[in-house]
């Protein structure tokens, strides 16, 4: 097995929130998914909560783990906050077991890309697979690793996103630097969040690092076939709209035989 | 081997057996560079950086070897010459023919048969099976590439290998897409003193993994007046490294070592190639 995310990438729960908490691109079709699933679901680095605390108030059976302890600590208080009891435990996608079965196990939010080798993709595949009751599904989504994505754009730091900061309403800016390993489809990214005053000056600067590995479409495929799926789908984003450039969000869906 | 043996009678009776797939260049579609054979043979039959790894390989199996996609004959006729006993399939009927015709001229005597990778045929099992340079590229789908690597490894002997190379798809391949032709290859044909040329002109589509080329083989006289000019296509779907490593793993190999040259070079992004060798317990 690979090394774990390294620990300052999920250690500060309250940056990430910062950072993560609007996005929404996809809490509308997880949501759904989990309501849909007829049938208990589990969440596969549920992180902060923000789509597992949703999925609770929608009213589903979902439990959720994650690999971090400060993050799933983050997730309760917000939760009780709100009077909810989420079931949450750490765990490692590559190594865990759970006494239940489920009708849908995800793995929202590019977390599968946490997966640095092939022996370890596998491992967690398999692991979920288990975990599925007979004709459940897993489903996951992340990038398709576009030409853009993946080659050098130079040592100037990158603005990913601008947004209001979730509680003053002042301009937060998210950039990052990328650098590249082609051979072993590794992404190392290190991140700064810069939170502005009123008078537009940076306040505040924190900082997070982290490597994802991409994976592309048809290898995906095999991953899932040497993982024991034999039926899977996958879509070009959240609408379901077929996969077909290389800038789309890939959407998998891959079901476990039998019922 | 030296000396003659019994040909394979599917390819010297003139009975070809049919493939499965049609030929490349069936009516109606894009001509195929593999039509001309004399034509591919003064371009590319001087391209030898492979031919001594392939020969080094024929030499040390225990056994018979195989060639996969042989075409003319550029890697088989000299794992002949070192001595090895080897069949080989193509799918191109025309390029069988000229590699025939050049392995009498040396009194070689090869099993040869058309034949398509993803569903051949053959009495014997061999030592090793080679794929050289690209051909397996020519699987456009992740059913052809098992296919095809499912029958290699139906026709290995027990303890025999499986050997590809294929080249890496690189960033360059992205930046030519949709770009003027670029001359990949040129030599002076010391016949005629004339210049050949081969232009590729590429597009790509990321999502299928699949390259598609528009070649041009240029004749120019010593005055660089342009001769002739013969237009031919094709596409080549690209494998990731570790692609490779699971599409061999799938089809059931659990020996495997994938590197990034004739050397074992470690797979690196630079080097262009990679060299996969699959053994069967």
């Amino acid at each position: 097995m690979s090394p774990s995310p390294d620990p300052t990438t999920y250690g500060d729960p309250e940056l990430y929130d910062l950072a993560y908490s609007a996005y929404r691109d996809d809490l509308d079709f997880y949501v759904a998914a989990a309501r849909g699933a007829g049938g208990a679901v589990l969440e596969a680095a549920c992180g902060t909560g923000r789509i597992l605390i949703p999925t609770l108030q929608a009213g589903v059976d979902i439990d959720g783990f994650d690999l971090e302890p400060a993050m799933l600590e983050r997730l309760k208080q917000k939760a009780a906050a709100l009077g909810l009891a989420p079931r949450v435990d750490t765990a490692d996608k590559r190594d865990f077991t759970l006494q239940r079965r489920y009708a849908l196990v995800t793995v929202p939010f590019r977390a599968f890309m946490h997966l640095l080798t092939t022996d370890d993709q596998l491992r967690a595949l398999r692991c979920m697979r288990e975990h599925l009751e007979p004709g459940g599904a897993l489903v996951l989504n992340f990038f398709y690793p576009s030409f853009e994505r993946i080659a050098n754009p130079g040592e100037e730091p990158r603005i990913e996103r601008e947004f209001p900061h979730p509680e003053t309403g002042l301009p937060v800016v998210l950039q990052g630097r990328t650098s590249f390993d082609r051979v072993n489809q590794l992404l190392e990214a290190k991140q700064e969040v810069l939170v502005s005053d009123a008078r537009g000056y940076v306040s505040a600067t924190r900082a997070r690092a982290f490597t994802l590995r991409w994976t592309y479409r048809y290898e995906m495929e095999l991953l899932l076939e040497a993982a024991g799926f034999t039926r899977y789908a996958v879509a070009g984003g959240f609408d379901g709209r077929p996969l077909e450039r290389d800038t789309d969000e890939m959407v998998w869906t891959a079901w476990r035989d039998g019922a | 081997m030296r000396g003659p043996r019994e040909p394979d009678l599917s390819f010297s009776a003139g009975a070809f057996q049919t493939p499965a797939a049609p030929p490349a260049s069936a009516p109606g579609a894009a001509p195929s560079p593999f039509d001309d054979p004399v034509l591919y043979d003064r371009i590319f039959d001087t391209l030898d950086f492979d031919v001594a790894f392939w020969t080094r390989l024929a030499r040390e199996a225990r056994g018979p070897v195989l060639d996969v996609g042989c075409g003319t004959g550029r890697i088989t006729l000299p794992m002949l010459e070192a001595g090895a006993d080897v069949d080989g399939f193509d799918l191109s009927r025309p390029m069988l023919a000229r590699l025939q015709e050049k392995a009498r001229a040396r009194d070689f005597w090869p099993g040869l048969k058309c034949a398509d990778m993803r569903d051949f045929t053959l009495p014997r099992r061999y030592a090793l099976i080679a794929i050289p340079f690209n051909a397996f590229l020519h699987n456009l789908t992740t059913d052809d590439q098992l296919a095809t690597l499912s029958r290699c490894r139906e026709h290995l002997a027990d303890g025999g290998a499986l050997v590809m190379h294929v080249s890496c798809f690189s960033a360059q391949s992205i930046l030519d897409s949709g770009g003027p032709p670029v001359l990949e290859l040129e030599r002076r044909d010391h016949a005629t003193g004339h210049l050949l040329q081969h232009y590729d002109e590429r597009t790509i589509d990321p999502v299928r993994q699949v390259q598609h080329s528009r070649n041009e083989a240029r004749e120019l006289d010593a005055a660089g007046r342009v001769v002739s000019s013969r237009f031919s296509e094709t596409d080549v779907r690209w494998i990731y490294p570790a692609e490779l490593d699971l599409l061999l793993r799938v089809a059931g190999f659990g020996r495997r070592e994938i590197h990034g040259g004739f050397e074992r070079e470690p797979v690196g992004a630079n080097h262009g190639m990679l060299i996969a060798f699959a053994r069967k317990e």
